[in-house]
């Protein structure tokens, strides 16, 4: 009995340890953020005085809205595009045996381990050549091709657990090809469809690497890089870079939660099968 | 089935067509370009220098203006011994997180996973602006409060320009941002594990530590395999959470990793010649990670 509540003591204050670093940071974020001290002195964890006057700043002084703005369009515009390529990919590996599929298969994993650092400088001077720098299409063209291998990979599993049997049966009834693809397949393979597109999303959104090689320009910034122009040449605005960052923070968080089931089973079958 | 020659190209025309437009090709010109001269002189007269393994001799032996010893004394323990530790210290603490989860009430239990998922989706750039704030040497909180236990006297301390404390404040980042994905994961990895396994070795009296070494962990072998692969990959090419510390964005060459060298030269020194070596040395680094974690995977699917 004694032990018992030892461990659980022991668990108690492991539970309550993790709580405190897994969530510190993000009451953080949110106290500073609040905090009507214009972000200069917090050093207090409680906002002295509660405020949505860093909020107000960043929209007004630092053009947040427009970097949210366009960062609505690169995300919505990528999920979109990649995961309708995707679906098409997804089905060719999953439903066809044809010469290369494996080939295909191995290709596809391992563009997928590239690291942007090394695609980077060549996109960069493509991007400069074809006079795309500063372009949202640019960007998005560019987060569809990295986005893809991951969603083929991870849609081609759903494809491939729509039973055969409901095929058999459309083509019975006397449906083409494509009329079958629209009307059996697709429909049962939404679910994955959504959690896939929730991936690349979350992505696109977060994306920082090729968004602050491609974008210099004010009004053409994605948040990822708008973050930066919080920083001043002398005071550094804490309370609205905070302010902005929660702004960055929600929907992804939102996405999570949404296909928090999904995403876990996506990412474990995504990488186990 | 019908027309099933065609028709799989058919639909693979599109993808492929992005995936070899925007990501092969630029893997094969970042190859080409790093056995050329490519500097702002060439840049504007369009024509690059083809100079072999020069760009490549310069990352072992030393580019102008850094030592000779600058990859093997800076860059490489930046990258790799950052690496080891974040993939160790995240294993470890996403499978200690993983096994209180299976120890606690539902209601603790979906608390802990609720507070997990925030982290993990707190995007890496907010994140590392957040940890940058909370070591600001001037007003950051982590600094007020080692003043206030005496830890640190009035003059303050800037942890950003020690390469030590800049990576340990790095590590913290990462630590906490991927730790979530591995608990989750292993987690779910748990509850396949028999009950009555443990249940056995329990009546016979086995501790513990010794029901998770002989047990758990031998069932749970792929699982653990894959999140330490996975983690490997990502921390070896940590970017944004360099960069964006103070120093990382190209003014102080100490704190630099694999994929910043690369960048930095590159994109702020504009020799993209160097900067494609570098990337193509990193490249390859991570496709030899990749090729174990294919050989892993495939091994699980004959098994299976």
């Amino acid at each position: 009995m004694k032990t018992r509540t030892w461990t659980g003591i022991g668990k108690t204050v492991a539970v309550v340890a993790l709580l405190l670093f897994t969530l510190f940071p993000v009451y953080f974020m949110l106290s500073t953020a609040l905090n009507g001290q214009n972000g200069s002195g917090t050093d207090s964890l409680v906002p002295a005085d509660v405020t949505l006057d860093n909020f107000r700043r960043a929209f007004t002084e630092n053009h947040f809205g427009r970097y949210m703005l366009n960062s609505a369009i690169v995300t919505v515009a990528t999920a979109v595009v990649s995961g309708a390529l995707a679906m098409l990919g997804a089905v060719a590996i999953a439903r066809f045996r044809f010469r290369f599929r494996s080939t295909m298969l191995v290709l596809i994993l391992i563009v997928q381990m590239l690291p942007a650092e090394a695609l980077v400088i060549p996109l960069f001077l493509q991007m400069k050549d074809w006079r795309m720098l500063n372009s949202l299409l640019g960007l998005i063209l560019v987060y569809i091709a990295f986005s893809l291998p991951f969603a083929i990979w991870n849609l081609q599993g759903f494809v491939a657990a729509v039973p055969r049997e409901l095929e058999e049966a459309a083509y019975l009834d006397g449906c083409g090809w494509w009329r079958m693809f629209r009307s059996v397949l697709l429909p049962l393979v939404v679910p994955g469809l959504v959690a896939t597109s929730a991936f690349s999303f979350v992505m696109a959104w977060e994306e920082f690497t090729f968004a602050l090689t491609f974008l210099s320009k004010d009004d053409r910034l994605t948040v990822g890089v708008g973050l930066q122009r919080f920083f001043g040449a002398h005071v550094n605005d804490w309370g609205g870079l905070m302010a902005a960052s929660t702004m960055v923070t929600i929907p992804v968080v939102v996405v999570f939660v949404l296909a928090q089931r999904r995403l876990g089973a996506g990412l474990v079958s995504g990488a186990v099968k | 089935m019908r027309e099933s020659k065609t028709r799989p190209w058919l639909l693979l025309a599109g993808p492929l067509l992005v995936i070899a437009g925007l990501l092969l090709y630029p893997i094969v010109r970042v190859t080409t370009l790093s056995f050329q001269r490519y500097n702002l002189r060439e840049v504007i007269s369009g024509s690059p220098v083809f100079i072999g393994w020069d760009n490549y001799r310069q990352i072992f032996t030393g580019a102008p203006g850094l030592p000779a010893s600058y990859l093997w004394r800076t860059i490489l323990p930046n990258t790799v011994v950052f690496a080891a530790l974040a993939v160790v210290l995240t294993v470890v603490l996403g499978t200690l997180v993983a096994l209180l989860l299976q120890s606690v009430g539902p209601k603790t239990r979906a608390v802990v996973i609720g507070a997990a998922l925030i982290a993990w989706a707190l995007p890496a750039v907010t994140g590392t602006y957040v940890w940058v704030w909370i070591f600001d040497p001037d007003n950051g909180v982590a600094l007020h409060f080692l003043q206030s236990i005496g830890l640190v006297g009035s003059e303050g301390h800037n942890w950003f320009t020690d390469r030590y404390s800049f990576y340990a404040i790095a590590l913290l980042n990462v630590v906490h941002h991927s730790y979530p994905f591995v608990a989750i994961t292993i987690f779910a990895g748990l509850l396949t594990v028999p009950t009555e396994l443990h249940e056995a070795a329990k009546i016979d009296g086995a501790s513990a530590w010794r029901r998770f070494w002989s047990i758990t962990v031998p069932l749970m072998r792929p699982a653990f395999a894959v999140v330490t692969i996975l983690s490997t990959i990502w921390d070896f090419k940590v970017f944004a959470q360099i960069y964006l510390m103070p120093g990382g964005d190209g003014s102080n060459p100490e704190v630099f990793n694999l994929g910043v060298w690369s960048y930095v030269s590159s994109i702020n020194q504009t020799k993209y010649g160097l900067g494609s070596a570098i990337a193509v040395l990193l490249t390859v680094v991570l496709l030899l990670i990749t090729l174990v974690y294919l050989r892993l995977l495939f091994r699980e699917e004959d098994t299976a």
